[in-house]
């Protein structure tokens, strides 16, 4: 439902969404019918789309031309398929969305093949421009997103760690490839320099404030809307901003920390999502979130007016309040 | 060149590989990148035999090592496993290897290459995923999946700085030395994808070890006679016969038969 929302912003971009999906579909036709199974299992999962819909509406900002929009569109959607893939085997998840993850429905090596040849396909497609600067701006993005992966695996279970660690690690983990994207969409259409970097920045302050969101519907959503375990990320071990909220009572803390590498049943589980929902730390959390979401909305500010430029703001309002 | 300086240049060049993928999470955790020789070997012989090089093509074939290493990293996870930190950074290594030679490419401004690449890395991952498809494979069909896999990183090179007169040899000798490592392992007792497809098509286990020894010589006296057939320098050829392909299978089994 609240996917369905969120779509009916950017229906205008309904035609070129549509076609984007159906390049997507061809991009990940393989020689092996088992790669493109499972491209195509991933695929269809579905998703948000979102990385395409800023790449297309920056480029709303300059020379929009689908058929040179598209082929930045599919590549990061591409990269963001791939990195998906192999989180899963990271994280040994078993659902995605409410299916099945590659890894669960085959195994661990038909998913790390999987996100190979994805990523493949997407450099093979964004080889096919040669626009100044994409590649160096997607391959540092493609590199800082790796680390961003590697020091959240090294931050696992350290309950102590600062508010600074936790926005590095979201910046690089989230907030660079929406940046990219958005800034990306700009060049290819050709953009001055002054709006690429509105975007640019926008599209890193919304990313930002998506995690934040995306971190906290992780202990306010039921296992359902989220098609997995509420408080998953908190029981792998990763320390979310509502958890350093969270953990400024003594007797949260006190609880967080007995439960950390534990083996929690669904009561335990539950009572840990509870005591942090029920804290002030949810609405601390909120308030970072709309810092972010106020400081891309003033980049927006700078931009042209337009029917992009609205789109773009009520994708932030929106991502601001989802619920999903 | 002689033997020191083919193995001393070899080396120079594996540090390289090293040092422009170093990554400290990475190497406290993970087994490290796999950076082969033979492999480093083949991408420098039209070094080695006197072609037309420079720093931009050997910066390339680094990229080439590179991308094997990313490769091969994501080869290492397991099924099954608890997840471990290695586990974990050993699937981030393959990914983060592969965002460093996006990126050495990018600098060298060598797009065309990545494209190649990126085709080399489509048609590898198919190979691999077919490990997994449930139909019997014909001996033929296993044999093109190991070619495939051993050498189509290094024949997109070739093909792209026109080195292809090297293709024929590369093949023969990276097959040559995966067939030694699956004959390695069927006699430890180990179970590799090649060698249960191998053993399914063959039907016997005694009959891929043969298979495998025959294959092993078949393979040898083909890289002689194609050594043979280039105008390499007698230190070049000795370098290719004796420290890359020192073959002597059949030998060890005649031994161990009495």
């Amino acid at each position: 439902m609240e996917k369905m929302k969120l779509k009916l912003l950017y229906s205008d971009l309904k035609p070129e969404l549509d076609m984007i999906e159906k390049e997507l579909e061809q991009a990940v036709d393989s020689n092996s019918h088992l790669l493109t199974e499972a491209s195509l299992h991933l695929l269809q999962a579905g998703g948000k789309r979102i990385r395409p819909v800023f790449v297309l509406l920056a480029g709303k900002f300059g020379n929009y031309n689908i058929d040179i929009m598209k082929q930045v569109a599919v590549p990061l959607e591409l990269i963001h398929m791939a990195s998906l893939v192999h989180d899963d085997v990271i994280d040994d998840s078993e659902m995605r969305r409410g299916q099945p993850t590659v890894k669960a429905q085959w195994n661990n090596s038909v998913a790390m093949y999987t996100g190979d040849f994805i990523l493949a396909r997407a450099l093979e497609y964004i080889t096919e421009v040669d626009t100044p600067n994409i590649h160096e701006i997607l391959s540092k993005t493609m590199i800082e997103v790796c680390r961003g992966e590697i020091i959240q695996i090294e931050d696992k279970y350290k309950l102590d760690q600062n508010m600074r660690d936790y926005l590095r690690r979201i910046k690089r983990k989230t907030a660079l490839l929406i940046s990219s994207s958005c800034e990306l969409g700009a060049l290819v259409s050709g953009t001055d320099e002054k709006t690429a970097a509105h975007l640019r920045r926008f599209g890193y302050f919304i990313g930002m404030s998506f995690q934040i969101i995306d971190d906290i519907l992780d202990f306010t959503s039921t296992d359902e809307e989220l098609g997995k375990p509420a408080g998953s990320d908190f029981i792998q071990g990763n320390i979310t901003l509502p958890v350093l909220f969270a953990r400024k009572d003594k007797e949260i803390y006190r609880l967080l920390k007995e439960s950390l590498y534990k083996d929690l049943t669904d009561d335990e589980r539950m009572h840990i999502v509870k005591q942090v929902r029920n804290s002030p730390a949810i609405k601390e959390s909120k308030a970072i979130s709309e810092r972010y979401l106020n400081k891309a909305l003033k980049e927006l500010a700078y931009l042209p007016k337009s029917t992009a430029n609205k789109t773009m703001r009520n994708i932030a309002f929106f991502i601001g309040k989802r619920k999903f | 060149m002689n033997l020191q300086q083919i193995q001393s240049k070899i080396t120079s060049m594996e540090i390289d590989v090293l040092k422009a993928v170093q990554q400290r999470t990475l190497e406290k955790y993970t087994a490290g990148p796999s950076v082969e020789q033979a492999r480093l070997f083949f991408l420098l012989l039209p070094f080695f035999d006197g072609k037309q090089w420079s720093g931009k093509i050997e910066a390339s074939a680094k990229t080439v090592s590179i991308v094997y290493a990313a490769l091969h990293a994501h080869d290492q996870v397991k099924e099954d496993a608890p997840v471990t930190k290695k586990q974990q950074l050993t699937v981030l290594a393959g990914d983060f290897y592969s965002g460093i030679y996006y990126h050495m490419l990018t600098n060298l401004k060598n797009i065309p290459l990545i494209q190649r690449i990126a085709t080399a890395i489509v048609q590898v991952s198919e190979r691999k995923a077919s490990f997994y498809e449930e139909a019997v494979r014909s001996i033929v069909d296993i044999d093109e999946t190991v070619e495939v896999i051993e050498t189509e990183l290094l024949t997109a090179f070739y093909d792209f700085y026109g080195y292809d007169e090297y293709t024929p040899l590369a093949k023969l000798t990276l097959n040559y030395l995966r067939y030694a490592e699956e004959l390695e392992c069927l006699q430890r007792d180990g179970q590799t994808h090649v060698l249960r497809l191998l053993k399914q098509s063959l039907r016997h286990e005694l009959h891929t070890e043969n298979w495998l020894l025959e294959k092993l010589d078949h393979l040898h006296s083909q890289i002689v006679k194609c050594v043979n057939g280039y105008a390499f320098d007698y230190e070049l050829k000795h370098f290719v016969l004796h420290q890359i392909t020192p073959h002597q299978h059949r030998a060890e089994q005649l031994t161990r038969e009495g």
